[in-house]
């Protein structure tokens, strides 16, 4: 039994804690939410030459043979820094879903360019009836010699504004709600039509409209069950990430509760207080445990992956609310504020609970 | 015990009813032409205008049962803006401790919404301990003014006040709540310096005051010096009885309720959904209780006794409720309630998330809730700490 990450994977986790450390503070994170593109051009550089944005892909392809617990380790840090380049929707979502791709001529030729972030994708697949389930697409993709002609309209997508292509869920068979007859396809952003708005955690969506968007056949990426496995990948992503903001907000927490003094005491030194933050920490342990366990399972391709990793966006649904709403309850006043850390990593959590299935939805999955 | 309503009360129902029903906004009309009309035709109906203020003060005399239709009515009624500082937090105060000059001076502007009032008692240093408050008031050497200096937070609309009621510090010699008195100070003045808080939901509401060396004649103060603790502290409890907002809970979660409808899961709607259908089950059968918690305490408090510790739960209660809608509100709204400033999707997935985050500080503001569980284990269970 061994829970330690390998000397590589330490020296990983260090360079991203150091690019965070350097590179993250609030006021720094302030500029680029609120610049146009909502992120740096020199820091998604910055991490295409640390070699981050090729951890995960195959040697042959060019990378660094990763797995899912590398993406953890990246995700945790950035979690901890709330970084806002687009690395989930381009390496874990576009990047784990063409690496994938039995279409070995568009693999090949997208992979080089992912790696060095000149390719940037993102990935299209909620709809307004679909709520969280992946397979309800109404979007439409009718073959025509050899193209599909593409209808219909994607909510939410992450960082679309800046992606140079997205993948996108479209039917050309099946009823509305079967796995059968769902395509991924790869469309040039220049072809949609995009409303693009901030997100408010300070991220970047939008929403897409195709309208007879003619796509060549070879452009068809996979079907349902690549989209199935991305979203796997997903939710082992986003609760890394959650995970690190977590952990910076109790012990934010147990620190600032130090500081604050009220009728002549640290507020630390009143019991409801204590034990308040202790039940902040549990959370938080549990979800770690339950992200290792996850991501594990998801590295040995166990039999129960998929099934542990709806327990773990549950949990971590769960204890993102309890720890989230009580730092900002414990930090009083301050903690409702633009000027503190603390609202910043809670509204993040809150846009992580809303992306790729809630703490029901997971539920529901986990009991089915 | 008696809870239906009688013939006597179904008759002032229509009577509120038609009431507002007259006096909704015109279309067009404009708004502080009608907002000010509102006040007068409300005053003119014998006290409506000012509905909580005692007979003796030109209040209408409500029955509690009165003041409930009153509420029920009016919370899905489109009135015209009013902030509760001066109407029913500072009145109450010159009402009972304020002398005959004060209450002539000040009453009629307030009950006229010419002046608007700003509450000045938390500091950086005194939130939940609101009596170790440090704003200092020096008394001149001739007896006739204070100068005051210190610095107030989260001052609700201090941006837009004409006046503040203000505790300040006249004597740190002795135990902290005595030595605290209580000053009204113009706000247009020099030494008084607004400075805007940005909250979670972006919006500015709350504010940073700094007063420095402002005089305050002494005509300003309310009661004795050395007393404003005592005169605050009633207003307090008033203050947080009122913070429960039950009615406008119970039209909250018939709005989520509405919403919940109008999202589709396959061919279902999120009101189908079991598990989302019991938390909201779980609101209503708490509301029902909480409502009649309520009913209760304004029973209680009608009959001239001291609020029973029915009324020592409904902050916390009302303040729970309200964010478990505003939570369930944010997950009704699912992946389109992540957005920001554009309404996308669902139509008020925008207006949730802004309704949840602001909502975080209803179990902070009036006295955070773990404050007020200490002050009901102590007043009403009895119970010491060591």
């Amino acid at each position: 039994m061994n829970f330690d990450i390998s000397e590589e994977q330490q020296l990983l986790q260090q360079s991203v804690e150091r690019f965070v450390n350097e590179n993250y503070d609030l006021a720094t994170r302030r500029k680029l939410v609120d610049s146009p593109q909502g992120y740096s051009d020199d820091n998604w550089s910055q991490m295409a030459e640390l070699g981050w944005l090729a951890l995960s892909f195959d040697e042959s392809d060019g990378g660094f043979g990763g797995n899912q617990i590398d993406t953890m380790i990246v995700m945790e840090q950035f979690g901890r820094g709330l970084v806002v380049e687009p690395y989930f929707a381009n390496i874990v979502l576009g990047g784990g879903i063409m690496k994938r791709s039995s279409n070995l001529e568009l693999k090949t030729s997208l992979l080089p360019g992912i790696i060095t972030g000149d390719v940037r994708l993102t990935l299209a697949h909620a709809e307004e009836q679909s709520r969280f389930d992946l397979d309800d697409v109404v979007t439409t993709a009718r073959e025509d010699g050899d193209h599909y002609v593409l209808n219909g309209k994607k909510s939410m997508v992450p960082n679309a504004a800046t992606a140079t292509h997205v993948i996108v869920s479209a039917r050309t068979g099946g009823g509305q709600q079967d796995k059968d007859g769902i395509a991924l396809l790869l469309i040039d952003s220049g072809d949609l039509d995009g409303n693009h708005f901030p997100t408010v955690d300070g991220g970047r969506a939008s929403e897409l409209s195709l309208d007879n968007v003619r796509v060549p056949a070879e452009r068809i990426i996979g079907d349902f069950n690549l989209l199935a496995t991305a979203a796997h990948d997903a939710v082992l992503a986003l609760s890394a990430e959650a995970l690190g903001c977590m952990e910076v907000l109790y012990k934010s927490t147990v620190d600032y509760t130090q500081e604050r003094e009220q009728f002549d005491h640290p507020l630390s030194d009143f019991q409801v207080v204590q034990h308040r933050m202790v039940d902040m920490f549990m959370e938080y342990e549990q979800c770690k445990s339950l992200l290792y366990r996850a991501t594990l399972e998801a590295v040995q391709d166990a039999p129960t992956a998929v099934r542990t990793s709806h327990a773990l966006k549950h949990l971590i649904g769960k204890s993102a609310s309890f720890i989230g709403e009580n730092a900002v309850q414990l930090h009083g006043g301050m903690g409702m504020t633009e000027e503190l850390a603390i609202g910043h990593y809670f509204k993040r959590l809150l846009v992580i609970e809303s992306q790729f299935g809630n703490t029901d939805y997971h539920l529901t999955q986990f009991a089915a | 015990m008696e809870i239906d309503l009688s013939p006597e009360d179904f008759e002032f129902r229509q009577e509120v009813r038609d009431f507002l029903k007259e006096n909704t906004a015109k279309p067009g009309a404009d708004y502080s032409q009608w907002r000010m009309d509102y006040f007068k035709k409300a005053a003119a109906k014998g006290g409506w205008d000012v509905p909580k203020w005692p007979v003796e003060f030109g209040g209408p005399g409500w029955s509690p049962t009165q003041h409930y239709i009153w509420d029920q009515e009016t919370v899905t009624a489109s009135l015209p803006w009013d902030m509760p500082f001066g109407i029913g937090m500072l009145a109450p105060i010159l009402m009972n401790y304020g002398s005959k000059e004060q209450i002539d001076r000040f009453l009629p502007d307030i009950r006229e919404r010419n002046v608007n009032w700003c509450q000045g008692y938390s500091e950086p240093g005194a939130g939940s301990d609101l009596a170790s408050l440090k704003t200092k008031a020096v008394l001149s050497d001739d007896g006739t003014h204070y100068t005051v200096t210190g610095t107030k937070v989260w001052t609700t609309m201090a941006h837009m006040a004409d006046w503040m009621f203000c505790l300040t510090r006249t004597d740190d010699t002795g135990i902290k709540q005595e030595g605290i008195t209580f000053l009204l100070i113009p706000m247009k003045q020099d030494g008084i310096e607004v400075t805007p808080i940005i909250t979670l939901g972006g919006a500015h509401s709350v504010n940073m005051v700094h007063i420095t060396e402002v005089k305050v004649p002494v005509e300003n103060r309310i009661g004795e010096e050395g007393k404003g603790w005592t005169y605050a502290k009633g207003l307090l409890q008033h203050e947080r009885t009122g913070l429960a907002g039950i009615s406008r809970s119970i039209v909250a979660l018939e709005n989520l309720k509405r919403q919940a409808q109008s999202v589709t899961r396959g061919n279902r709607t999120l009101m189908d959904d079991p598990a989302f259908r019991s938390k909201v089950a779980e609101l209503e059968i708490d509301l029902l209780a909480v409502e009649f918690t309520e009913l209760r305490s304004l029973a209680a408090a009608a009959s001239g006794d001291d609020p029973g510790p029915e009324s020592s739960i409904l902050k916390l209660k009302g303040t729970e409720i309200q964010q478990r809608i505003q939570k369930l509100t944010v997950e009704a709204g699912g992946i389109y309630s992540a957005a920001w400033g554009v309404p996308v999707g669902h139509k008020f997935a925008r207006s949730g998330m802004q309704g949840y985050l602001g909502g975080r500080a209803n179990t902070i503001y009036g006295g955070a809730s773990e404050v007020q569980k200490d002050v009901i284990a102590k007043n009403v269970l009895g119970l010491k700490r060591s």
